[in-house]
């Protein structure tokens, strides 16, 4: 349970640092360029710690279906969701909607035991606990979003305030 | 409508990626794994990366190197995300990637670190966090 809690921990809060990592490059070479290098590095460091772990028995696949190979691609498809999400609703809303798509799946495929996942039942008090994190990262989101038109406008005001005189 | 549909099928594929990254992860070893998906990821971006017009890798020369090694990461992102999974199951593995996740980027705003717009500290995003706290909570006990 603990062990469970660490990592969890620690995944969430690489990927947050990995989303401004990615933002900054994003800005200068675009989202292919981006989404190659860091699928391309992220490779390269999974084959090198691998290696260190497993040594050469990193290269004896057994029992590996066939669909295996191709569950890379559901990166693919994030990025070009993720990308088109936040073309068309801003930063903001695409992200609030992709946290509570993620938890509201989560909870399905859970409560189904899909994909050798140990079948949680659902039960109300899942339901109300996923409904409550989904209400914080709303709360979360929204006053970021007020924050960043409040910035807008303090620089609006202090542009026209120097135009002015 | 259709931005709202990309950002949920956009969540659902993130999930599944880490089901469907654990399933594998029963019959391949945790490494194997996280080098297989993302080596199939890395193929496929590359070839949308040639027929997309918008490229320009001598760009990257521009950016700070520590942010181009973020890709990196990924390794432990992938490792980290199974193993918790394997423990405490999709949903209360995700909540708690959500709240770190959510809990890094606020510090970091706060601090303004790695070149970010330093913003202040609201209580509205303190009660954000306070509430996802409590919905694993309710989650658990």
């Amino acid at each position: 349970m603990i062990a469970g809690l660490f990592f969890a921990f620690i995944a969430g809060s690489l990927v947050g640092l990995q989303n401004i990592f990615n933002s900054k490059v994003n800005e200068h070479a675009g989202s292919w360029v981006t989404t190659t290098l860091v699928l391309g590095l992220g490779f390269l460091a999974s084959l090198t710690l691998g290696l260190i772990n497993d040594g050469r028995n990193l290269f004896i696949i057994h029992n590996m279906q066939i669909w295996c190979w191709f569950s890379g691609l559901i990166g693919v498809g994030v990025v070009v969701c993720l990308m088109n999400g936040i073309k068309l609703l801003g930063p903001t809303f695409a992200i609030l909607l992709v946290m509570t798509s993620q938890l509201g799946f989560a909870l399905l495929w859970d409560s189904l035991g899909w994909f050798g996942l140990v079948e949680v039942p659902f039960t109300l008090k899942q339901f109300i606990g996923v409904l409550v994190i989904m209400s914080g990262v709303l709360v979360f989101k929204l006053s970021e979003r007020q924050k960043i038109t409040r910035s807008k406008n303090r620089l609006i005001v202090k542009r026209s305030k120097k135009i002015i005189s | 409508m259709k931005g709202s549909l990309f950002a949920l099928l956009g969540g659902a594929l993130i999930t599944l990626q880490g089901v469907a990254n654990s399933r594998i992860s029963q019959d391949i070893g945790t490494w194997q794994t996280a080098t297989v998906t993302q080596f199939t990821g890395f193929i496929a971006a590359l070839l949308i990366l040639i027929f997309v017009r918008d490229r320009n890798w001598t760009k990257l020369k521009q950016v700070n190197p520590l942010y181009l090694s973020g890709g990196a990461l990924g390794a432990f992102i992938i490792f980290s995300n199974i193993t918790a999974i394997h423990h405490i199951g999709a949903t209360l593995a995700i909540s708690i990637v959500l709240i770190a996740q959510l809990c890094l980027t606020f510090i970091i705003d706060i601090k303004g670190w790695f070149g970010v717009l330093k913003q202040k500290m609201s209580l509205s995003q303190c009660i954000g966090i306070g509430l996802m706290i409590a919905g694993v909570v309710i989650l658990r006990f």
